[in-house]
């Protein structure tokens, strides 16, 4: 499956969000590396974002 | 120990021995021994919950020391001295002692019953991290008659007080809590091996119960920290007896990475003792409400993602340390964030709940208060995750009252349902219907009594920790004692019960409870020693 | 099952209740700016968390009480709604944002310890805490006043027991302070509520804080990190005057510095530095070595007796003005003067059957204590 599904199936996670189908597609689809990978990443883009943030509101 | 309360093994099923279980088939030893040398998952799990009750009535004792201390203004009972023991051993016991191996209990009981696996993956391996569990605890406890007493540093142990200003017997504190985390470790391995390699033909990662999949992310988090915790013990080991200087600044050392440390460990700690508390109540709340968990993926993700979420926040004890400005915002912003999937948990739940067909057996009302006071814990926890405020909250009664909300209406409350729930299938027998709400109604009451009133202490101005108080905090003092003792004594009631639905009681049948519907429920009541030797063919149910 | 929910809607009314009806139950507002924004803050979210019960638990035990099966009630069958999941986690994502701007806001402004006017130097001591005016030569500690009886319950409780130093913090109203906290042994952590500054003193750390006082008074706290045995008892109490009196008492306070400070050229008598060594011990020494020198071994020693001390005076010397690395004892060399020193030496060598006759002149210590500083 595209990277784009497994980005947006993390990013659901990240919200605690998920359809009954997607999740199905996920796990029937999906490898598991895949969105450990993906998950990951994603955590240390959500990190640096969020340091970001932090940076800016400190000035 | 009282080998008389446990449920008589029934006469093994079937005759079929499963390959690699170690003792089916042999003459087993009798007696203490049998306890000893037993690999099976159900003793072991039951072994893990006697020694938690044990250890919960221990830690209860030492509150209650403190309780009865702080009756009153002034000091009646105990030294300054002794009351900073009792507060440091209660906290190291119930945290380490008495919750956690309580849901490793409940999940060698329930996790190979759920997936339908014979046993746990590595039998000999579990029954080890068993027994460390006595001979650690039995190591801390002796502490408290050493020369010097025990641990008085508070369950967090910070630098220096834990190191320089110590008591001698801290070299064996930190010696039983190395042994407790290496239990812990071997434990989580076990646990995870077991899940993805046991389970029942067909079952799928997402067709697992959501016990199941609390434990398989609480296990990797203690895979992740134990190893922290074992790391600044390790320092403070080096500090004391070594002549090194980690966390001693008059030797360059630096005290605060002393907390980083700890925090790192302690925040998914935190989320250690809660997630699978979560599992539980997620699995009583669709059942007694005969309906289907509400959000099934989403209460997966949700948790996964508090789960990586639980290692960005440590800072947040912290902000009072002195840290850059960066990095309270950073911590205040992910601690907030955190609320997001937690509310979603409980959102789910209530969601459950609505238009089901509701009935309130004894574990529902254990999962309906958990429900209820775990988030009145969450909301102070919310309400210190602004870090201006916390400048005003931090070490205060108002945190105290926070995580006692989170782990003792919280985390045990969701045992003490999880323990309810299980009964039948442990004892063949329902828990005392009178009896079990007589012991619900008594704790609801005492545990708010006793920890609602320490919100207004907190806020009016009492630091933790002190033995002796200034007079306006007096009433407040006095009705969490009065609660803390009915609730403490409330907890024999459950005792009670336990024994009495080992004894007798009314028969539970293989599906003990009408609208649930996981594997476990496919054995007979008392669940006979060994399950699942040919596995299940697992159906595609409902998740 | 009627009986029961009635139980727990009364408790949480009989709990929640004195929360509005009384104010000493709740955080300060405080007498600074930033106190007063800490209130507001608190209160704000306080009152998004009680609108979040109200509807949360509304529908949960309305939930409880409509879909009861005794009721007859019929389980449906639903189990995803992707609208309601969306939702609830988007508003609480909103009350976050929300909630943070104000946070951030305020957080900024607690660490702007710019354009301080006066430096407050706070340093904590297993038990009490030692106040250095910057720059103005005036130092003191400040010890916990409640008797011992009061503590012991031989003696009524007095008003402010516990929250009562022999010498308060003098701070002026209207001028900004900078506070710079720091520990001589472990971590200890400075708490007045009124004032908002809660930080902790680390040992190798000087952190900073500020307070600008709106109002003379006089305002209580504690230490609020478990620094040992008598944690519980080293209170903060601030004394903030207007500014001219404020003045007034620096002027007062550096003339007795300096007077003190022309004591210690002379020689001083026997009976004169026990007398002065057993007020230093009592506010100084005895919180660990205890009111009659026995100590708390093996943490503090005894020094009733010590004779590895009585022996060698030299060793006793240096172990007050240097501490002894690597265990609880401080070194006093910046704490004490030369008088205090020379009269706690002497007190400490001549107490309790300690008879050794020794007597420590101050100008001795003074020079050795400066032959270290070369």
């Amino acid at each position: 499956m595209g990277l784009w599904k497994v980005v947006k199936s993390v990013l659901a996670a990240f919200l605690g969000v998920q359809k009954e189908g997607r999740r199905r597609e996920d796990f029937e689809s999906g490898k598991p590396a895949n969105f450990i990978i993906v998950g990951v990443i994603m955590t240390l883009m959500l990190v640096v974002l969020v340091a970001a943030v932090a940076t800016l509101a400190a000035r | 120990m009282a080998s008389h309360l446990l449920p008589k093994p029934t006469p093994q099923h079937s005759t079929a021995t499963a390959g690699g279980m170690a003792e089916a088939g042999h003459a087993r030893p009798r007696g203490l021994l049998r306890w000893l040398t037993t690999t099976n998952h159900k003793e072991i799990g039951t072994l893990y919950l006697l020694f938690s009750l044990t250890m919960f009535f221990i830690g209860g004792i030492f509150a209650l020391v403190v309780r009865a201390e702080l009756f009153q203004p002034g000091l009646q009972l105990v030294q300054p001295e002794f009351f900073n023991q009792m507060t440091t051993m209660h906290g190291l016991i119930m945290v380490f002692g008495a919750i956690m191996p309580a849901f490793v209990g409940l999940a060698n009981w329930m996790v190979p019953l759920q997936i339908g696996a014979p046993d746990m993956a590595l039998p000999r391996l579990n029954n080890f991290s068993f027994w460390l569990l006595p001979i650690g605890f039995t190591l801390l406890l002796s502490t408290l008659l050493m020369p010097g007493g025990g641990p008085n540093f508070g369950w967090t142990f910070y630098a220096p007080l834990s190191t320089i200003y110590a008591p001698p017997s801290t070299t064996f504190f930190i010696l039983s809590i190395h042994i407790a985390g290496i239990s812990s470790i071997l434990g989580a391995i076990n646990i995870i091996a077991t899940i993805l390699n046991l389970r029942a033909p067909g079952m799928r990662l997402m067709d697992m119960p959501l016990f199941v999949w609390t434990w398989l992310i609480t296990a990797f988090l203690l895979i992740a920290v134990m190893p922290v915790l074992a790391g600044v013990v390790t320092m403070m080991l080096m500090d004391i007896n070594f002549g090194t200087s980690f966390f001693n600044a008059a030797g360059g050392g630096d005290p605060v990475l002393f907390q980083h440390l700890f925090w790192f460990f302690g925040h998914p700690e935190v989320y250690i003792m809660i997630l699978p508390a979560f599992g539980i109540v997620s699995a009583i709340i669709p059942t007694f409400a005969r309906k289907r968990l509400f959000g099934y993926p989403s209460m997966v993700y949700a948790t996964a993602a508090i789960a990586l979420l639980s290692f960005l926040v440590w800072a947040h004890h912290m902000f009072l340390v002195g840290l850059p400005l960066v990095a309270e915002i950073f911590f205040m912003y992910t601690t907030m964030l955190i609320a997001v999937p937690t509310g979603v948990k409980i959102f789910n739940w209530i969601a459950t709940l609505y238009r089901g067909s509701i009935t309130f057996d004894p574990p529902m009302l254990f999962a309906l208060a958990f429900v209820v006071q775990f988030t009145i814990g969450g909301f102070s926890g919310l309400m210190l995750a602004i870090a201006p405020a916390d400048f005003q909250y931090h070490d205060t009664y108002f945190v105290v009252a926070h995580f006692h909300y989170v782990l003792v209406p919280g985390a045990l409350f969701a045992i003490l349902a999880g323990a309810y729930y299980w009964l039948p299938k442990w004892t063949g027998h329902y828990p005392n219907v009178k009896l079990s709400q007589w012991h619900f109604w008594l704790s609801v009451v005492g545990v708010n009594l006793t920890f609602f009133p320490m919100h207004f202490s907190g806020l009016a101005g009492m630091p933790r920790r002190i033995p002796d108080y200034a007079l306006q905090f007096a009433d407040f003092n006095m009705v969490s004692t009065l609660g803390s003792f009915m609730f403490g004594f409330s907890q024999l009631v459950f005792v009670l019960v336990v024994i009495k639905c080992v004894r007798g009681g009314e028969k539970a049948p293989a599906k003990a409870w009408e609208g649930a519907e996981d594997l476990e429920w496919s054995v007979p009541s008392p669940a006979p020693l060994h399950t699942f030797e040919t596995p299940p063919t697992f159906k595609h149910q409902s998740h | 099952m009627r009986t029961s929910f009635v139980w727990v809607v009364g408790l949480i009314i009989a709990l929640v209740a004195p929360l509005a009806m009384a104010n000493p139950w709740n955080m300060p507002r405080g007498v600074t700016d930033v106190s007063g924004e800490i209130f507001s803050l608190h209160m704000i979210i306080f009152w998004i968390c009680v609108a979040i019960v109200v509807v949360v638990f509304g529908v949960m035990f309305y939930a409880l009480f409509r879909f009861r099966r005794s009721k007859g009630a019929e389980a449906a069958n639903f189990h995803e709604n992707t609208t309601v999941e969306v939702l609830w986690t988007v508003i609480p994502m909103l009350i976050l944002i929300a909630m943070a701007v104000p946070a951030t806001a305020t957080l900024k402004q607690m660490y702007d310890v710019s354009d301080a006017e006066l430096d407050v130097m706070i340093t904590g001591q297993q038990w009490r805490w030692r106040y250095e005016y910057l720059g103005e030569d005036v130092a003191f500690t400040s010890n916990l006043s409640t008797p011992r009886t009061q503590i012991s319950g031989e003696e009524a409780k007095g008003e402010n027991y516990l929250l009562e130093v022999d010498e308060p913090l003098v701070l002026p109203v209207n001028r900004k302070v900078r506070f710079l906290l720091t520990s001589d042994d472990v971590i200890h952590s400075w708490w007045v509520p009124d004032l908002a500054v809660k930080q902790d003193a680390i040992p190798g750390f000087v952190n900073e804080n500020w307070v600008r006082i709106n109002e003379p008074g006089i305002y209580r706290g504690q230490c609020a990190e478990l620094c040992g045995i008598d944690h519980g008892f080293m209170p903060i109490v601030v004394e903030a005057m207007e500014e001219e009196a404020f003045d007034t008492w620096m002027e007062e306070r550096k003339a007795a510095a300096e007077q003190e400070a022309m004591g210690v050229g002379r020689e001083w008598e026997f009976a004169e530095l026990m007398e002065r060594g057993e007020s230093v011990y009592g506010s100084i020494c005895a919180s660990c070595h205890q009111a009659e020198g026995q100590g708390a071994p093996p943490t503090f020693p005894a020094l009733a007796g010590n004779q590895a001390l009585l022996d060698e005076p030299e060793r006793h010397i240096s172990t007050v003005i240097d501490g002894v690395s690597g265990a609880a004892m401080p070194a006093f060399r910046n704490t004490l003067n030369a008088v205090e020193i020379a009269a706690v030496i002497t007190y400490e060598r001549n107490a309790w059957g300690n008879e050794t006759g020794d007597s420590m002149q101050p100008s001795e210590i003074a020079e050795r204590i400066a032959d270290q500083g070369e």
